[in-house]
Order: C-alpha cells, then structure tokens, then sequence
C-alpha cells in the first residue's frame, strides 16, 4: 500500500480517496478474498500504521455486525464486490436503510452509528478508519425503543447484542 | 484451550546442575546466589506440581537473568544442557524454547538442540542476537522469544526494582533495536518479547517526532503479556492493534491477565489461543504440535520440589 499519506490523522474525506485509490488496485487486496468453504467470516487487514488501519472484509447475507459506533475514528468504506447494506438508527422510527453497490463509497465521522449486513452473497468491501481502531461502542434497541450501548475492544465480535450469537464462533470485525 | 509462551521450571536435572557449581550462579540447597546480588530464598514449591488447567501449551523457558548463557561455553553449556534436558521431558501440556551460549555461538549446537523439539530460541534482551543464530530459526520457520538478561546489582532498591526498572529497559532496547537492525536482515523472522516488550511500543509518537517512520506495524514482531493487565494490554492493542499480542503468564512469578471489563471475549481468544499458534507455526490455522523428539516422562515431573 502507498504511504505517501500525511503523517496525521486523516479526515473521513481522506480515508474515502484512500478507499476509492486501493478499490482500482485489486493488485493490492485480490488475495485476500475468501469465502471460507467452513462458513467462517473471513477478512484480512492489510495495513495498520500509528494514523490509519485498513482492512477488507468478506459478507454473506448472514453477516451482520450490529449496530456500532468507532469511538473517536472516522472510517470509509468502499464496495468492490456485490452490494452492503447501511442501517443508521431511528429511536422510535424507522431506522434508514441504504444498499451501498459495487463501485460505490461512504465515509463518515466519529458521530456515525450505523450497522453493516452483505446485501448480496459474496460482497468485498475495504474499510480504513483514521485514527485506527481501538475501542467500539456497541449498541442494542429493544422493542421500546430503548438503547444500550456496551464499549468492546475492537476485536470483539460485532455481532447484534439484542440477538442470541451465532453458535459462540469469534470474528474479529472492522 | 489457551497457550502460555512464558513460564519457568527448574527441573530436577537443572537444579542439580546449578547446585553442582561452586561459583555463582549457583544454588546452595534453594539458595540462589547470584554475582553481586544478596543471596536469593528459592521457593521449592515454585517449581513443583503446577496448574496447567486450560493450557493446551505451556512453553518454559531458562531464567536467561541468571546470566547462564553469558558464562564462558564450558561452563554455560553443562548448565543449557541439563535445562534442555528437564525441559523436554516435562509432561504435556509443557513445550520449552530452546537456550543457547552467547559467550561463544554455535549455530550447528542450536540447530541440534532445536531438532531435538523445542518450539524456538529464546535469548536474554542483553545479548546481541547473532545473525548466525537468527538464520538457524528462519531456516526452521521457528520463533525467537526475548527475555530479560541479568540487571546489575544496585544497593538500597526494593525488591521490585529489576522487573520495573532494568529489565523494562532491556525490553525496551530489544524492541527498537530489532525494529530497526535486525528486521532489515531478517525480514520473515517472528520474535515475541516479554512483558509487552517494556511497553516500548507505546512511545511510536516520540519515535515518529525523531524520524522514526510512521509506525507501521509489523505483523512478526509480537508481545507478551506476563505481569500486565487490561491496562496496559488495551494501551498496547492502541498501539499495535491486536494481532501481535500474545498471552504468557511468567509463572511462578507473574500470573496471566484475567478476563475482565476491557478485554471482551474475542480480544482474549485472539490473545490466548490464534496469536500465539501465529506467533509459533506462522498460521494462526494450525496447532502447535508437540515436539517429535520429547519423551513423555511424568514421572520426573512428580519429583519435582522433592529435591531437599
């Protein structure tokens, strides 16, 4: 991966060029897609300095990381393969739901809480997050509406806190 | 199942051969007697029945501060010898690393005693890692473990002292000198230092303000946990994020980090059980699988601790 980046923490704008740059060179990232035949969540990191951490990640419909925020990071979020789909929070309403395609990207800022499931079998997608990740909030909301939110390193599974966890297997996440 | 890659043992073999010395380091019955250093209680029970419940890999390793593998090789090598030889037959669930001399280096020494089963070397902070020694474990796709070396006498300090003061800097100088000298010579080599190597890695911005780079992690270089808690170790996770951090214990001196508040369940698994198989078969995938040429000797590790 280039390091010609600045010496700094990026803004979600930055991170965004520096999704969309490694989304045109497959080169950089092709060899890490699985799909593992063991129905494991698969996803590789494939740079982490002291400014930004970047990683690629493999989604089935099943995937779903819950709903979460990255603490003090902001992230970007590139889709080269199949389709996500991004659900932001609605205490008391609808939550909003956006199908992020192939081709496409989103970023966002610290304030973000949002949830992540693959919208078609087989999607790729690339993340960085600047500065890297470090701690998550988790989040769960009941059928009143009424939200908790846990704080988990960034290795711990992001998985729906409201919901029974897929049969105690460890994913580490972005 | 967890692994441990930081414990001790004083094997009977071992405790004969430091008893069988007349100058230091030596053991007079369990009295440790160091150069320069008031004469050391050793605790019988330390070294006798430990609990290894949930380890499915417990690896010791030779007490590298008392500077035995800094000795002249004739007296060094009696001493690694009877260690190796405790050492390899400790019941399952134990591993060991493998010692060497430093005084005098012998590549094809380390490369037998390594075939014999060890999981790798491991070599005190203070000791210059030899270029001939490093490229014995590369060509066996083996580890390198660094520990702290002897810390020189000082009157009046307490008892903490060398674990707080010397040897976090010994770990400290490893770190950056392995960053820096040793990486660009041995680039596929995995080495875990001791004690989250001093927490060296938590000075990345002072390192970046000197010209230091912009600290990309290295994905080989790990650090083990004895003696640090959810503290330190989420600090370290900052710092390196979590792939690099492995669990070890230094028992009996230290004790491994306990779940709590900080470290969710998916941060310990990675500590406890995928680092450290990463950390010693390269693949995080694999088991390490007991070495070949250990004997299963039970029997000796019942006597342990019966030795007065």
């Amino acid at each position: 991966m280039s390091t010609n980046l600045p010496a700094r923490t990026l803004d979600r704008r930055e991170l965004r060029d520096l999704v969309d740059d490694l989304a045109a060179n497959p080169a950089q990232w092709q060899d890490q897609v699985a799909f593992p035949a063991d129905g494991g969540r698969h996803y590789a990191s494939l740079y982490r300095d002291a400014y930004v951490d970047v990683w690629l990640l493999c989604w089935r419909p099943e995937d779903d990381t819950g709903w979460h925020d990255h603490d003090i990071s902001s992230g970007a979020v590139h889709v080269v393969q199949g389709g996500l789909l991004e659900c932001n929070p609605r205490i008391g309403g609808e939550h909003l739901e956006t199908v992020v395609a192939e081709g496409q990207s989103f970023h966002f800022g610290p304030d973000h809480i949002h949830r992540l499931t693959g919208a078609v079998d087989r999607s790729v997608s690339i993340h960085a997050y600047s500065p890297p990740l470090w701690r998550l909030g988790q989040y769960s909301i009941d059928d009143t509406g009424l939200m908790r939110r846990v704080s988990v390193s960034y290795a711990d599974e992001l998985r729906p806190i409201d919901e029974t966890p897929a049969s105690g297997v460890m994913e580490e996440v972005a | 199942m967890s692994i441990d890659v930081h414990q001790h043992l004083w094997t009977p073999s071992f405790v004969d051969a430091l008893r069988a010395r007349a100058t230091p380091p030596y053991l007079d019955g369990w009295t440790l007697i160091l150069d320069g250093e008031p004469p050391y209680e050793v605790n019988p029970a330390d070294h006798a029945a430990r609990d290894t419940t949930g380890l499915e890999l417990a690896l010791v390793s030779l007490s590298s501060p008392l500077g035995i593998e800094s000795l002249p090789p004739e007296e060094a090598w009696p001493l690694i010898d009877a260690y190796h030889e405790g050492a390899l037959e400790l019941p399952e669930p134990f591993g060991a690393w493998a010692a060497t001399c430093h005084s005098e280096i012998d590549p094809d020494r380390l490369a037998a005693d390594l075939d014999r089963g060890f999981h790798g070397l491991q070599i005190p902070a203070t000791a210059a890692p030899d270029d001939r020694l490093l490229e014995v474990l590369t060509a066996r796709d083996l580890p390198l473990f660094v520990h702290p070396g002897p810390a020189a006498a000082e009157q009046d300090r307490p008892g903490w002292w060398p674990a707080l003061v010397p040897y976090v800097q010994q770990m400290h100088a490893a770190w950056h000198h392995f960053r820096a000298v040793v990486r660009p010579r041995h680039p596929r080599l995995r080495v875990c230092f001791a004690l989250l190597a001093g927490l060296a890695p938590l000075h990345s911005e002072r390192l970046i303000a000197r010209g230091g780079g912009r600290g990309r992690v290295d994905p080989d270089l790990f650090v083990e946990t004895s003696s640090y808690g959810p503290r330190a170790i989420d600090a370290i996770i900052r710092e390196l994020g979590i792939d690099v951090v492995v669990n070890g214990s230094d028992a009996p001196y230290a004790t491994a980090f306990q779940d709590g508040p900080g470290i969710g369940p998916a941060a310990a698994h990675a500590i406890r059980v995928t680092n450290p198989r990463r950390l010693l078969c390269g693949d995080a995938s694999s088991a390490p699988s007991p070495p070949p040429a250990r004997r299963a000797a039970a029997a000796t590790f019942s006597r342990m601790g019966r030795e007065e």
